[in-house]
């Protein structure tokens, strides 16, 4: 089982590195071409002051992408799993508090987000999508090596 | 971040950590400067900077009904179905004040059908205009929305000045338009629509989709 582990971690590395850094590239891209949107999803939430909720909506796309990016590219895969993961976490947190506070809100995760009509919130389903991404996150963390990575050996992906 | 040559990668690795930092960095900075209010933006006569950046109806009258919209929000276009003969009968009379908030946040569509709103507003068009889109609403970002659907639209709400026609191909009134935005985000809109009587919102689960109940909030509001 070790043994079979070992040849095959490489590829689970590419494959969990593929997962999670385009799913953070897509939301990334899909928030950041309509700011406000993301901004209104990060308000939404209801926990920071406005302002700061705003700039967070901005800003925080941005770095999904280039985590996302670092992550399909293989540079740095320890860092950015660990960036990735605490995202993932910290969007669990969020979605529910809302979830325990009766809030209405999609999680604006692929732009939209913002509050719905009571009842059409889906936080399970979005607790355990991020729970699997954070899971890969990390796997990735634990076995950095992989294959099709720029960093090549293990100390670099650090 | 920044490893050391000799290393695998070496200075490809720099090379793509540093583009990426740049474009993350770049990304940050645009978002956040493009979203700021502007104001110098050009505005609609009909529009008060203290409203908001709305477009007001009555000034002076009372209570102040504040609407926020999206032209391509779906959900508005029902509420308008429902309320709007009776937001415009309170419009178009001396009573009360009536703001209405377009918001831009669902794509690029939702900007150019607002900055119309601004060139109908000029031609004291902005009811036809408004309830015209609403009634006309195609599907959110399908393409449907160019300067030549909002000229017909236009002309179907009795607009026919060349005035109107290039400020809607100019774009004369974007920068309003991302100030109206900016300012709904300060004010923590969520939602649209979303409606204020007097600063304070209606019942979202009971008041804003049944005739009924709107009119009843609004009219014990002194409307």
């Amino acid at each position: 089982m070790k043994d079979l582990h070992h040849k095959a971690q490489p590829w689970l590395n590419l494959l969990g590195r593929l997962v999670l850094g385009v799913v953070l590239l897509l939301a990334g891209y899909l928030k950041a071409k309509a700011p406000s949107e993301a901004a209104m999803a990060v308000r939404a939430y209801d926990v920071l002051p406005t302002s700061i909720a705003n700039i967070l909506g901005y800003s925080l796309p941005w770095f999904e992408i280039g985590v996302g990016l670092l992550l399909i590219i293989g540079v740095s895969i320890k860092k950015s799993a660990i960036f990735g993961g605490a995202l993932m976490l910290l969007f669990i947190v969020a979605i529910s508090q809302a979830w325990a506070r009766g809030l209405s809100i999609d999680c604006g995760c692929f732009g939209n987000g913002g509050a719905v009509a009571p009842g059409k919130a889906k936080y399970l389903q979005e607790i355990l999508r991020d729970a699997g991404l954070t899971a890969i996150a990390i796997y990735l963390f634990r076995y950095p090596h992989g294959k099709l990575a720029l960093d090549k050996s293990p100390e670099a992906s650090a | 971040m920044a490893q050391q040559s000799g290393k695998s990668g070496g200075g490809l690795r720099g090379l793509v950590i540093g583009m990426i930092v740049f474009v993350v960095a770049s990304g940050v900075a645009v978002s956040i400067i493009s979203n700021k209010s502007n104001s110098h933006a050009k505005t609609p006569s009909a529009v008060s900077k203290t409203d908001g950046y709305g477009i007001v109806f009555n000034p002076t009258g009372s209570p102040t009904i504040d609407i926020w919209e999206d032209f391509q929000c779906p959900v508005c276009a029902k509420f308008e179905s429902i309320n709007h003969s009776y937001i415009e009968s309170l419009a178009r009379g001396k009573k009360v004040k009536v703001i209405y908030h377009p918001l831009s946040f669902i794509g690029p569509e939702s900007i150019l059908a607002a900055n119309a709103a601004g060139c109908a507003a000029e031609e004291g068009k902005f009811l036809e205009y408004h309830q015209s889109v609403y009634m006309n609403q195609p599907a959110e970002n399908s393409g449907a929305i160019n300067a030549t659907w909002l000229q017909l639209l236009g002309a179907g709400a009795g607009i026919k000045s060349n005035k109107y026609i290039n400020c809607v191909t100019k774009g004369s009134y974007y920068d309003w338009v991302k100030n109206v935005a900016a300012d709904g985000a300060k004010n923590n809109i969520n939602s649209t629509p979303t409606v204020k009587v007097n600063g304070k919102e209606l019942d979202r689960a009971t008041q804003y989709m049944d005739s009924a109940a709107f009119k009843k909030a609004l009219t014990s509001a002194g409307a």
